[in-house]
């Protein structure tokens, strides 16, 4: 009563229309009437509408304008975002449904608030919540809020496979696979083009090469990665795998050779470790008198084709001609001898060499790699510096070693060791080695698998497929060699 | 498996409020997109923006792409440009977040900085204490961006070796800016196997290289 009073009071004094003294009494029974009170009351029912309709629609608005973030998904692989509700303050949302997830292959899981499934769309894609708000009326219209996910593509579809150029001057084939005997063992080796340069149609800038030299009973393993910013780095690589062996075939000094075999043979008879270490010697001298011989080579190259095809050097990062011929090297040299395999190694570079004990248990690296800090702080075969470094003498490039036998020995550049040993340190790993070898023998994802038999004629296929497993961010050229 | 680490300094002072900051977060999220669809970005690339203006903000931490959102960019109305705060943040964050490689772990790609701004610095001292640390960062490149005629560019070139010069910060041209700034990144992540810095392809005409 005293409510309805104070309300006719109010509503009069705002209007202006005054009650005099002398009306107190008849105001009273006005107010008493049964008129009067319904009609206030009334208009109580009104303004409590129009406040809660106010409330709902401000609320309504808050809630289209809250961003509702979700994580953002993969096409064709398991998605599960949660929308926390409470979290988002949204308790009293109404859920009805959502609409256009299921053209994504998504559905809403009410059980745990996860949107699930698996997307079969990409892009930037929305889709939309259709909602009510506490206190709404049943008939009203659903409230609907866009919500926005990305759903990235497969990284996979997203590369190209362009051929090269068969026509360009300095074309190379892109995937090579071959086997063979060498020497008393049997050889596979596989150099595929990298995903990145299949992109783009550009040249595998990997290369090798391999030989028995039946008059010396030596045999050769050569690997090199081209720099892949330089422009003629293939043609580097492939100049200092063939260099190598031309030296050894047709330039190695033969007083020396003679001296290098004599002594072996004296070591064989006497077993006396001084000796040895006279081989060792000599053994590095030959191998630097190598590589000096594949560094001139690609220089003496390099400047020919600067002089006759000027126009192809003009990268402003190159300081000289010989930059543009950058490239890793690793070679590997072995001879049976009646003790055993002396094997001697040279590497510039990240790509290890490594040999299997013929127990098939302990792995030995034969090289350090050249790692930078960061990716690609590598060095090369053109780079003159290596050649008188204090820092990382030459010397200890070169690596000589004796084992009685070996099951496998192993050349690859980092397209190979960067997926599957990831890390230096691994490399001085046997288990990551046999973990290696278990790979190769179909102990991976696609179960691809290598048979190192001396019969199997299908090994450099199989080898070829072998390389071809998926690893993300890793999409440079592959090369791997094993002597078996 | 190395990551190509991008950190983006953006410049939110009260000059960039209204229409600069709409073409920004337009620009900034048609470059995303772009580099969605881009092969090798979609594997390598990873993010991190940092707004500057009285304050400093790490908007988004370093994210690979694709789990990368773009937040939404804002402005205040006034207020100073404080670059060298910015650059102490970025100093700290790189410093922390780039793997350097080890025979136990695997370096990142160097890392690429892109600065953006439409004015000068208000913290100048800080500014310039602040570009030599950055430089022994290592970045693969650093590029900055000159917005406007307010902006000075001759303080950008104190620090990057690349500046380049917009007359306006609208949409289009910012649009133009940032699809060159994702051909920029694609070219990163080619440029593997050197210690050489990045080389950058030609800016599109709205875009003035500042030599």
């Amino acid at each position: 009563m005293q409510e309805v009073k104070t309300y006719i009071q109010s509503l009069f004094s705002a209007k202006g229309i005054e009650i005099k003294p002398n009306r107190l009494n008849q105001f009273e029974e006005f107010v008493a009437l049964e008129d009067s009170l319904a009609a206030v009351k009334h208009i109580f029912e009104n303004q409590n509408s129009l406040m809660n309709k106010w409330k709902l629609k401000n609320r309504i608005s808050d809630i289209l304008s809250l961003q509702i973030v979700i994580p953002n998904g993969t096409i064709g692989k398991n998605y599960s975002g949660h929308i926390d509700f409470e979290k988002l303050n949204l308790s009293d949302l109404i859920f009805e449904q959502f609409e256009g997830l299921e053209e994504i292959g998504l559905y809403f899981n009410k059980t745990n608030d996860c949107i699930e499934g698996i997307p079969s769309l990409s892009g930037d894609l929305k889709f939309t919540l259709l909602f009510k708000v506490n206190g709404e009326d049943e008939n009203e219209e659903l409230n609907k809020k866009v919500i926005q996910l990305i759903v990235n593509p497969d990284p996979k579809s997203l590369w190209k496979d362009i051929p090269s150029d068969p026509t360009d001057q300095f074309w190379k084939e892109d995937d090579v696979s071959i086997s063979d005997k060498i020497g008393e063992k049997n050889i596979v080796i596989s150099s595929k083009r990298g995903r990145s340069h299949k992109n783009v149609g550009s040249f595998r800038d990997d290369d090798f090469a391999y030989a028995h030299f039946t008059k010396t009973g030596w045999s050769i393993v050569a690997v090199s990665d081209g720099a892949g910013s330089y422009s003629l780095s293939r043609v580097g690589s492939q100049i200092a795998c063939n260099a190598v062996i031309d030296f050894f075939e047709n330039h190695a000094d033969s007083e020396k050779s003679k001296e290098f075999e004599d002594k072996i043979i004296s070591y064989n008879e006497t077993g006396e470790q001084s000796i040895l270490k006279e081989i060792e010697v000599l053994a590095k001298q030959n191998l630097y008198r190598a590589t000096v011989f594949v560094h001139n080579k690609i220089k003496a190259d390099a400047e020919e084709t600067f002089n006759t095809h000027p126009e192809l050097f003009n990268n402003p990062k190159a300081k000289s001609y010989l930059d543009y011929y950058h490239a890793t090297f690793i070679f590997a040299l072995f001879k049976k001898y009646e003790f055993g395999y002396v094997i001697l190694t040279f590497g510039v570079g990240d790509c290890p060499i490594a040999v299997m004990n013929i127990e098939q248990t302990e792995t030995t690296l034969l090289n350090w790699l050249d790692v930078g800090e960061f990716g690609g702080g590598t060095r090369f075969i053109t780079q003159s510096d290596i050649f008188h470094s204090t820092e990382h003498p030459m010397a200890t490039r070169f690596n000589f070693t004796i084992v009685q036998d070996f099951s496998y020995l192993f050349l690859m550049t980092d397209g190979i060791y960067d997926p599957k040993f990831v890390v230096e340190a691994n490399l001085e790993k046997s288990e990551k080695w046999l973990e290696f070898m278990e790979d190769l023998k179909g102990k991976n994802e696609d179960h691809v698998a290598v048979e190192f038999n001396p019969e199997n004629t299908q090994i450099a296929d199989q080898l070829s497929n072998w390389m071809d497993f998926w690893s993300q961010g890793n999409h440079d050229d592959r090369t791997l060699a094993i002597v078996y | 498996m190395r990551r190509l680490p991008v950190y983006f300094l953006l410049d939110t002072s009260g000059s960039m409020n209204g229409e600069p900051i709409q073409a920004l977060n337009n620009a900034l999220s048609g470059m995303i997109n772009t580099l969605r669809s881009d092969a090798q970005a979609s594997e390598s690339l990873w993010i991190s923006v940092i707004t500057f203006d009285r304050e400093v903000n790490e908007i988004s931490p370093l994210t690979e792409l694709p789990s990368f959102q773009l937040a939404e960019i804002v402005c205040p109305r006034s207020g100073p440009t404080n670059t060298g705060k910015a650059l102490e943040l970025l100093f700290d964050k790189v410093k922390n977040e780039v793997k350097i490689g080890s025979p136990t772990q695997k370096g990142d790609w160097r890392p690429l900085l892109f600065i953006f701004t439409d004015g000068k610095p208000s913290d100048p001292q800080l500014y310039s204490e602040m570009i030599p640390k950055i430089k022994s960062l290592n970045f693969g490149s650093i590029v900055g961006c000159a917005a406007g005629s307010l902006a000075d560019h001759s303080k950008l070139q104190e620090l990057a070796e690349t500046v380049v010069h917009l007359d306006t910060a609208d949409s289009s041209t910012l649009k133009q800016f940032f699809k060159w700034v994702s051909d920029t990144i694609e070219q990163g992540n080619k440029s593997m196997g050197t210690v050489d810095t990045v080389s950058l392809p030609a800016p599109p005409s709205e875009v003035h290289l500042v030599i």
